[in-house]
């Protein structure tokens, strides 16, 4: 933990950075939230726990935050992923952002509760980064993470297991809950159009009500504009208010583009987008 | 005979060079073929943004047809590559979410391939007569009216 | 006010009895604010943590129609939808949420008399329930209001043990309510309530409102919005968690060519959306100016035009937060700045 002070301290003393994006503990000892420190002196609060849950990396294509200058950020191998995915998709230069890796042993899945095989979140479970594959320099140790049951992997069976008309009524009524306050589209570090599908107007495609049409398409859209994208960090989830499970969503659309196309979302800057990009071999058992 | 639909409305989302020209084709030689589909002209199949499909779900389709260029036929070269890599994703998507997979179509039809539009437009139309009326999305469009 | 007492038993019977006549029944639990099928499944615990969202919605949709039309050969008609009265009885609810709809009333009857609003406040009953949970995010006395405070209730239940409560009837709504219900009731123990009443652990004050207001006045271009507006992210979890946050958006959706409706839809002041003008220009362009919206509309805006503060402590906001953005710290900070 003190090593987080002392890096981030010794960035911005020398002026290698601008502004370090961290954690800081807050309310009781099983909270954490992100935290912006522009002067050495504010670093001294940041930690690394078991609770530091945000994706910070959603803070790099923030305005507020751009202006600041050049970014230090403190990030866990998932929300590496997402750094270098917006680095995929030119949205920040490699050199623009100074990132601090944290070898993490998994995160809880919410404030408030003990760190264990039960609480551990869903994304630790099946981490394969746990050591960051994008780092300036890496903090902390690799421990053993506790094995719980992946039970968001067993729902997605169950929902593949149903019948189309049950699979949609399990759905709308997960969609029915959505109050439209887009917690999923702002905490999402993906989510970075300056105007959303949703907000536009002339035309308008998704319709802003949360009505059971409304909210289907906008789950809908949003699960697919973040297919061969997201990169699971399950932040949209975790800050549901109604506590949708969007995992669902968005973990099915990245079995699929790992069995269909090979491809993991945020792994190397040098791989071009799923999206962006094509094969002339690609799948096409479905066409007519 | 409840559960047969006898005249969905089918919207069909084709490329301006191949398929259109296709259907064209049908029109020219006189080839007939069931008449509920609407057909909307989009420059590429790279220009159907998935968001059309789902609008015209909303709006009472009952089937969506999409189709352009073959492969390597692309007017502008590799239109329909990208395409056919998000239809990859979206298909399935929707087959998740509960839109069966019986009502969203996708086929390549050249600017000669007049006989292969007619197949294709007969052969899905029957898929979704069978399908019956969308139910579910007749459901959720009853809000928008009084007393729906 | 009247007081009474109710066993825990005949508070359930009650209950049941609602239920039988087809009344809704809202009732706090592990979900939220939900109607409940049965009345084992009544929240009647005080010391439950707050639902992730409140009431708010049953009173105010999140999404309703407020208009249909219908395009005719050469004119449009208009139909206007009638809100269905309905009784809907709110059970135990805290009174930090309960405090909402004497706040939300000012605004939806100033002006223009929403009857949307209107109509279903009428016809709800709300029966408050004391509060003995109190977290780090908790500070509703710190806005003039306490785990006892009986300010928007019809009813308000203090558990006096574990089989029976204490019943404040603060209303002639509640008053009528009780009516049909009078044999379940025993005659009150005053003392014995305002020695539970007594015994709740108050969250600490940690503010004076009427100062924040007076600083908020006077630092409209403070530097210290900046701090906030480069943490908070933009979304309206905030807003539409929030008891007493009433701002919508109005939207037409059409069905067909000829018919459709028109939507009256939550809108939360963070979205950068909110303010943008046709012309393309934002006067609220920046996160900062945004969230210091948010806090003078709750501190001295709304104060200043009705003369209450737009918050009613419960601490939702900061608790679902996805960034911890904490209001409760905020206005400590800012009435530390005083």
């Amino acid at each position: 933990m003190d090593d987080v002070k002392k890096i981030a301290k010794e960035l911005l003393t020398s002026g290698k950075v601008d502004a370090v994006i961290g954690y800081i503990r807050y309310g009781n000892d099983k909270r954490t939230k992100p935290f912006i420190a522009q002067k050495p002196e504010e670093v001294e609060n940041f930690v690394i726990n078991k609770y530091i849950l945000n994706n910070l990396a959603v803070y790099l294509t923030r305005k507020e935050v751009t202006k600041l200058g050049k970014i230090g950020i403190i990030a866990k191998g998932c929300d590496v992923k997402s750094i270098v995915a917006l680095i995929q998709e030119s949205q920040i230069k490699r050199e623009d952002v100074y990132i601090i890796g944290v070898n993490c042993s998994g995160v809880a899945q919410d404030y408030d509760i003990e760190f264990s095989a039960e609480t551990i979140a869903g994304k630790c479970l099946s981490c394969e980064v746990r050591t960051p594959k994008l780092f300036d320099i890496t903090i902390g140790t690799i421990e053993d993470i506790p094995q719980g049951e992946d039970k968001k992997l067993k729902v997605i069976r169950q929902v593949e297991a149903m019948k189309p008309e049950e699979r949609w009524d399990f759905f709308e009524e997960e969609f029915d809950k959505c109050i439209k306050c887009y917690a999923c589209r702002q905490a999402c570090p993906l989510c970075y159009c300056e105007q959303c599908i949703v907000d536009k107007s002339i035309p308008r495609w998704i319709e802003s009500s949360a009505t059971k049409r409304g909210n289907f398409s906008w789950n809908l859209i949003r699960a697919f504009h973040l297919s061969g994208r997201c990169i699971g960090c399950n932040e949209c989830e975790r800050v549901c208010p109604m506590d949708i499970p969007l995992s669902l969503l968005n973990r099915k659309m990245a079995m699929i583009t790992k069995d269909d196309f090979n491809y993991v979302s945020g792994m190397d800057v040098n791989t071009p987008t799923l999206i962006g990009s094509f094969d002339l071999k690609d799948n096409e058992d479905f066409i007519e | 005979m409840e559960n047969k639909n006898q005249d969905p409305k089918i919207i069909a989302f084709v490329c301006n060079w191949c398929t259109y020209t296709g259907a064209d084709l049908a029109g020219t030689s006189r080839l007939k073929y069931q008449p509920n589909v609407r057909m909307i002209k989009l420059p590429c199949t790279g220009r159907i943004d998935p968001v059309f499909i789902i609008k015209a779900f909303e709006k009472g389709a009952d089937g969506v047809l999409v189709s352009g260029c073959h492969p390597g036929d692309c007017h502008y070269n590799a239109g329909n590559f990208h395409a056919r890599r998000r239809w990859i994703m979206f298909h399935k998507l929707l087959d998740y979410l509960g839109i069966d997979e019986n009502r969203l179509h996708f086929s390549w039809v050249s600017a000669s391939e007049g006989k292969k539009f007619v197949d294709v437009v007969n052969a899905f139309t029957n898929k979704v007569k069978a399908q019956g009326p969308f139910k579910k999305y007749e459901k959720i469009n009853k809000e928008f009216v009084i007393n729906g | 006010m009247e007081e009474k007492i109710i066993s825990k038993e005949n508070l359930l019977k009650l209950c049941s009895d609602l239920l039988k006549n087809n009344v809704d029944v809202i009732t706090p639990g592990e979900k939220g604010y939900v109607k409940i099928k049965s009345e084992n499944e009544v929240g009647l615990n005080s010391k439950a943590k707050h639902t992730k969202a409140s009431f708010k919605e049953y009173i105010f949709p999140k999404s309703e129609p407020i208009i249909y039309y219908k395009k005719n050969q050469n004119e449009v008609e208009i139909i206007e939808p009638k809100v269905e009265e309905k009784t809907t009885v709110i059970f135990g609810a805290k009174p930090c949420d309960i405090r909402s709809i004497n706040i939300l009333s000012k605004i939806f009857n100033w002006d223009y008399k929403d009857e949307f609003f209107n109509v279903r406040a009428k016809n709800t009953v709300l029966i408050g329930l004391m509060c003995e949970y109190a977290d780090e995010f908790c500070f509703c006395t710190s806005v003039n209001l306490s785990p006892t405070s009986t300010n928007g209730s019809d009813i308000f239940l203090l558990p006096l043990d574990e089989n029976s409560f204490a019943v404040r009837i603060v209303t002639e709504k509640g008053t009528n309510f009780l009516k049909a219900y009078e044999n379940y009731l025993t005659p009150g123990n005053p003392e014995k309530s305002k020695e539970v009443e007594a015994g709740v652990k108050q969250p600490e004050k940690v503010f004076d409102a009427e100062k924040v207001k007076e600083w908020i006045t006077g630092n409209f271009e403070n530097e210290y919005w900046n701090t906030i507006g480069k943490m908070c992210l933009g979304c309206a979890q905030c807003a539409f968690v929030c008891p007493v946050c009433h701002c919508f958006d109005i939207v037409d959706e059409d069905y067909n060519y000829y018919e459709g409706r028109r939507m009256k839809n939550w809108d939360g002041c963070q979205f950068d959306m909110f303010t943008k003008h046709a012309s393309g220009h934002n006067p609220r362009n920046d996160q900062s100016k945004r969230y210091r919206q948010r806090i003078s509309h709750k501190f001295k805006y709304y104060p200043d035009k009705f003369n209450e503060i737009l918050c009613t402590g419960c601490g939702r906001c900061s608790r679902g937060c996805p960034v911890s953005v904490d209001i409760k710290g905020i206005v400590s900070e800012i009435y530390s700045k005083c």
